[in-house]
């Protein structure tokens, strides 16, 4: 992770831009987006003789990456540029000597101090700790949402649920397609709990009611309402929900739902690993039956112990995991596969309410789900390559994979 | 006594789904759905018919529906 550095001294002022795969393999094509984006005449490492000292930017070739400078304006239009993958500052790497800079010792300190808290049993690090903001959630704020410039547009996002509140301002004019499973109920959400994770995957970039909350705030939404107005709902509402959500172009399905059962079902794997063959990744809740303070660790029930559907756990305000956020299983799937926020997260509410701040890995699914539509956005990834940069671009925690498997949930450029 | 079902159908017999419902009709079933895009078909059977559906060519599992269920909106923990 890239993080806050103000040392100038570190960079060289200059930006390296990484190309998107399909440029890679066309070399014309390539020099000419750097040129495009650069405003200026391209050498290569294609250029016979060899160029001398970079005075202008250069495309290296066979790896897809140029160095160039760029101006404020050029940058802006760099970061959003669909042919590239990322924009990153050039730095100046050194072989380590015997002068150890002031970053690797605060390093070297925050590691002892750690160890040392662990040791003495006592809480004597105090690692992040996020809050709501005027501005934004805290689960946006931690997952680096608000400086990825991606917006899920372009992208389809189903929201398998209790439905959505389809006349609440923070949706108006948004691109929905609502369609219920549950017999005799519209799509209309009046349990809640479709709203709001709804909401968190999808929700507006400036809601009325202040903070922003959503994710993917561009993206196209499939409201799939698959649980009824009590808030349950079968295997077969369920499984038709996602086949929808698939013959729909669903990118990315997210469900905060699942069955405290240990036991992998065999139609929801078969239907996890169809899904990704077809280009659309399931995320589901990890499900919320620990209770680790009373030393229950709880385990992944159905269907997010499927191997091919994502299951998410849930972290706090600190990054923690979270007192009721289930832990792996030993079955094969069963496994933590990522984490997100789940505790005290703002979003939508149906009206009158407007808006609530509710916990749990149902929580945490939708925010996985939205982040997921951004990194597709940006890199085009579908199904299990869209699942491998996920898990690649997680933030690594402190805390055991066995919890939150591969990270915090990362957005694309944060 | 009438049991709810969901029935995976095998890789190898995906392209012949339409075969694998006829199959499972005979066999007792009443179809509700066929989800062709994830290959499950879903359903009611009569209990004691149940264990013979899981035989039919093209059939890769045979499971019991089962019911998730939300806590209440007004619970902290979702």
């Amino acid at each position: 992770m890239v993080g806050a550095r103000t040392a100038g001294a570190d960079l060289t002022g200059r930006y390296l831009l990484v190309l998107n795969e399909d440029l890679v393999d066309d070399y014309d094509r390539a020099r000419a987006a750097v040129q495009d984006l650069c405003g200026e005449e391209v050498t290569s490492t294609r250029d016979t003789p060899l160029p001398g000292p970079p005075a202008q930017a250069t495309l290296f070739a066979e790896l897809g990456v140029a160095v160039a400078d760029l101006s404020a304006a050029q940058l802006a239009a760099a970061r959003t540029d669909r042919r590239l993958l990322g924009v990153e500052p050039e730095r100046v790497l050194r072989a380590i000597d015997g002068s150890l800079s002031e970053e690797y010792l605060r390093g070297f300190r925050d590691a002892a101090q750690f160890l040392h808290g662990q040791v003495a049993g006592a809480a004597a690090v105090t690692p992040a700790q996020f809050g709501d903001t005027a501005e934004l959630t805290w689960g946006l704020q931690a997952t680096g949402v608000a400086d990825a410039p991606e917006t899920g547009a372009g992208i389809t996002v189903a929201v398998l649920d209790t439905g959505l509140d389809l006349g609440h301002p923070d949706f108006a004019g948004r691109d929905i397609e609502a369609r219920s499973f549950v017999e005799g109920q519209t799509a209309q959400d009046v349990q809640g709990h479709g709203t709001h994770v709804t909401g968190t995957a999808c929700g507006a970039l400036a809601p009325a009611g202040g903070r922003r909350y959503g994710i993917a705030h561009e993206a196209r939404i499939l409201v799939g309402k698959v649980l009824g107005d009590d808030g349950s709902g079968t295997d077969a509402d369920i499984l038709a929900g996602i086949s929808w959500a698939i013959s729909a172009g669903a990118r990315v399905i997210s469900m905060s739902l699942g069955a405290d059962v240990r036991e992998v079902s065999t139609a929801y794997e078969a239907a996890g690993r169809r899904a990704l063959a077809a280009g659309s990744l399931i995320v589901a809740a990890a499900g919320n039956n620990a209770r680790r303070r009373a030393g229950n660790p709880g385990f992944v029930g159905v269907p997010a112990n499927s191997p091919s559907i994502m299951a998410v756990g849930a972290v706090d305000t600190a990054l923690a995991i979270a007192d009721f956020s289930a832990a792996s299983s030993t079955v094969d799937g069963g496994q933590v596969d990522i984490a997100g926020p789940g505790v005290d997260v703002f979003s939508s509410w149906p009206r009158p309410r407007s808006t609530n701040t509710i916990s749990g890995t149902s929580m945490a699914t939708p925010h996985v789900a939205g982040i997921a539509a951004l990194w597709s956005q940006r890199t085009g990834a579908t199904g299990q390559q869209l699942w491998a940069q996920l898990v690649q671009a997680a933030q690594r925690l402190p805390l055991p994979a066995s919890d939150v498997g591969s990270g915090l949930v990362r957005a694309p450029g944060a | 006594m009438h049991q709810k079902v969901t029935i995976s159908v095998a890789d190898d017999a995906i392209d012949r789904i339409d075969e694998v419902v006829a199959a499972l009709e005979s066999g007792g079933l009443h179809v509700e759905q066929v989800l062709r895009p994830i290959g499950v078909i879903t359903g009611t059977v009569e209990g004691q018919q149940v264990q013979a559906l899981g035989g039919v060519s093209g059939v890769s599992a045979v499971e019991p529906q089962c019911t998730v269920q939300l806590p209440p909106p007004d619970s902290d923990v979702q």
